[in-house]
């Protein structure tokens, strides 16, 4: 087993709620797993717990044979807000991780060209941040993470800001690199189809407490028709699932705030 | 556009002399409520800068001072940063260090002069002792909240991607907190020459602040409001010339201004 979650839970002791609860999962390598659930389940939380940026309230997170302890190179993570940096141009927040990995100059630039053309941003590799779009910039982030090459990649809605057709476009490069490399991926996604279209299991969370509500495998060869049938239907099951526990977390916030005024 | 901008100051300084000018005449001349000794007037400071240039005195003050809370600043900084990475570092220096510097820092600089005599008599390093306290501790504060200011996720994505933790101070805190470094380094230079005078009128070195004393000496009203013309004119160049400039440079490289 690569990826081992033995019963995680989070509590963030500020606000004492739980956020996570037993949170098992076992991941085998080179697996593409999404996970889906409402805004709020603790998604985000889940994937900084297996970064190493945070630590589990109780319950261990063993990669490869070790328990995770800290963060690492080998196991990058793609955030939900772009987290480039802005006094480096496009290409230098390319080159930012490649320089820690302790790469050679020349190949360190020759990696990042590779990358930046890769999700079509060549062109741009001078730009400071600020100058190009929000769907760039987590294409700029994706360069950066995938020029790691680390084996697990953590991926948190990478895809959410951006238009149609990139999407289109960066989901088949991601799916390419996937299968070429033999990658492990975690991948957050309010998108049910995306998670039907890459995964081969699907991890549906539900909230209060964060916890894992279902585990649904993905049987469809690749690469998948999304139009299909069959893709259509679990996608649908699927996304009943998911809006079943996000409508009832908003009729209960409804209900709350309506007590809070009467109050 | 540009153009129109700055004949409007040049007017606005015209105006401003004539204004002056119409002042020194009005009490002097026509209504006697003061001795032409008693009040500068416009040629009477143009006179004086030629006298003072004429003969060095202005020029070495200048430098004098100049080069004074150059080597103050540079103290300043050096202990700024240190006491400022410190609290960073230690919550228990956060805890009580910083109240206590919170408090020094409203401490007018002049308060420091007592002790600098104290401790150095009247030497040179009476007056660095004074600009170094008047502008270290408020050097220290915003070096503590530029580096606490940093956004968290910066620093989480930093680590994801191996960078140990030197690298993670030099590539990514410093620059982050760059900005909020050269404003607090701008606050610290006024308060250091600022600092510098209260230093300098109360010792016998050759410098700005002597200088002026000097003309109060010699009931030189001139040379007194020449000397704090000067004061002001080079406090201004530094300021806008060195520190928000380099903030304007730093600020529109990444989009904020
Ligand atoms: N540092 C923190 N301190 C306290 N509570 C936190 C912290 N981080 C997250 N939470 C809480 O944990 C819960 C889960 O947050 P998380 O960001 O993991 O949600 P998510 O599933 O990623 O949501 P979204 O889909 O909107 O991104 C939220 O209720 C949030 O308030
Ligand atoms: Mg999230």
């Amino acid at each position: 087993m690569y990826l081992r979650l033995n019963s995680v839970s989070k509590l963030f002791t500020d606000t004492d709620k739980k956020t996570l609860q037993n949170i098992s999962l076992e991941v085998e390598e080179g697996e593409f797993i999404c996970i889906v659930g409402p805004s709020g389940c603790g998604k985000s939380t889940l994937l900084n717990l297996i970064a190493g940026l945070d630590h589990p309230t109780s319950g261990s997170i063993i990669l490869d044979g070790r328990e995770i302890h800290g963060p690492g190179a080998d196991r990058v993570v793609m955030f939900q807000e772009a987290a480039l940096y802005p006094w480096l141009n496009v290409k230098e927040n390319v080159l930012f991780g490649l320089q820690a990995a302790g790469h050679p100059k020349t190949v360190q630039q020759e990696i990042a060209e590779k990358y930046l053309k890769l999700v079509r941003l060549w062109q741009y590799k001078d730009y400071p941040i600020h100058q190009i779009s929000g769907g760039m910039k987590q294409r700029v982030a994706l360069a950066r993470a995938l020029a790691l090459d680390s084996k697990l990649l953590l991926m948190d809605e990478p895809f959410s800001a951006l238009d149609k057709q990139t999407i289109h476009i960066l989901r088949g490069e991601l799916e390419e690199i996937w299968e070429k490399h033999r990658k492990t991926i975690l991948y957050v996604t309010h998108s049910v189809e995306e998670a039907v279209y890459f995964s081969d299991r699907v991890v549906v969370m539900a909230e209060n407490p964060g916890r894992i509500k279902d585990i649904i495998p993905i049987p469809f060869d690749r690469p998948r028709n999304i139009e299909h049938p069959d893709f259509v239907a679990l996608r649908k099951q699927i996304l009943s699932q998911v809006q079943l526990s996000a409508r009832k977390i908003a009729a209960e916030e409804f209900d709350k705030a309506e007590g809070d005024e009467i109050k | 556009m540009k153009g129109k901008k700055f004949a409007g100051n040049i007017l606005f300084f015209i105006l401003l002399i004539l204004l002056w000018q119409l002042m020194y005449t009005a009490s002097c001349d026509w209504f006697h409520w003061a001795k032409p000794y008693a009040v500068p007037s416009p040629a009477g400071v143009a006179d004086c800068i030629v006298y003072l240039l004429s003969n060095g005195t202005l020029l070495t003050a200048i430098v004098g001072s100049l080069l004074r809370v150059s080597f103050g600043f540079a103290i300043s900084v050096l202990i700024g940063s240190i006491l400022g990475a410190s609290i960073v570092a230690f919550d228990y220096l956060a805890q009580n260090l910083k109240p206590l510097i919170l408090g020094i820092q409203t401490l007018p600089s002049i308060c420091w002069v007592p002790f600098a005599i104290l401790w150095f008599g009247l030497t040179e390093s009476a007056i660095i002792f004074v600009v170094v306290m008047g502008s270290a501790f408020g050097i220290a504060l915003s070096i503590e909240s530029g580096i606490k200011n940093v956004p968290p996720i910066y620093i989480k994505a930093a680590k994801t991607m191996g960078v140990d933790s030197l690298h993670l101070y030099l590539r990514v805190i410093f620059p982050a907190a760059l900005p909020a470094f050269v404003a607090g380094l701008k606050q610290g230079w006024s308060f250091a020459w600022r600092a510098l005078m209260s230093g300098e009128v109360m010792s016998a070195s050759v410098g700005l602040g002597y200088t002026l004393m000097v003309g109060r000496d010699l009931a030189d009203i001139n040379q007194v409001m020449t000397i704090m013309l000067v004061i002001i004119c080079i406090g201004i160049l530094i300021d806008k010339r060195i520190f928000t400039l380099a903030e304007h440079h730093i600020l529109k490289k990444r989009g904020l201004l």
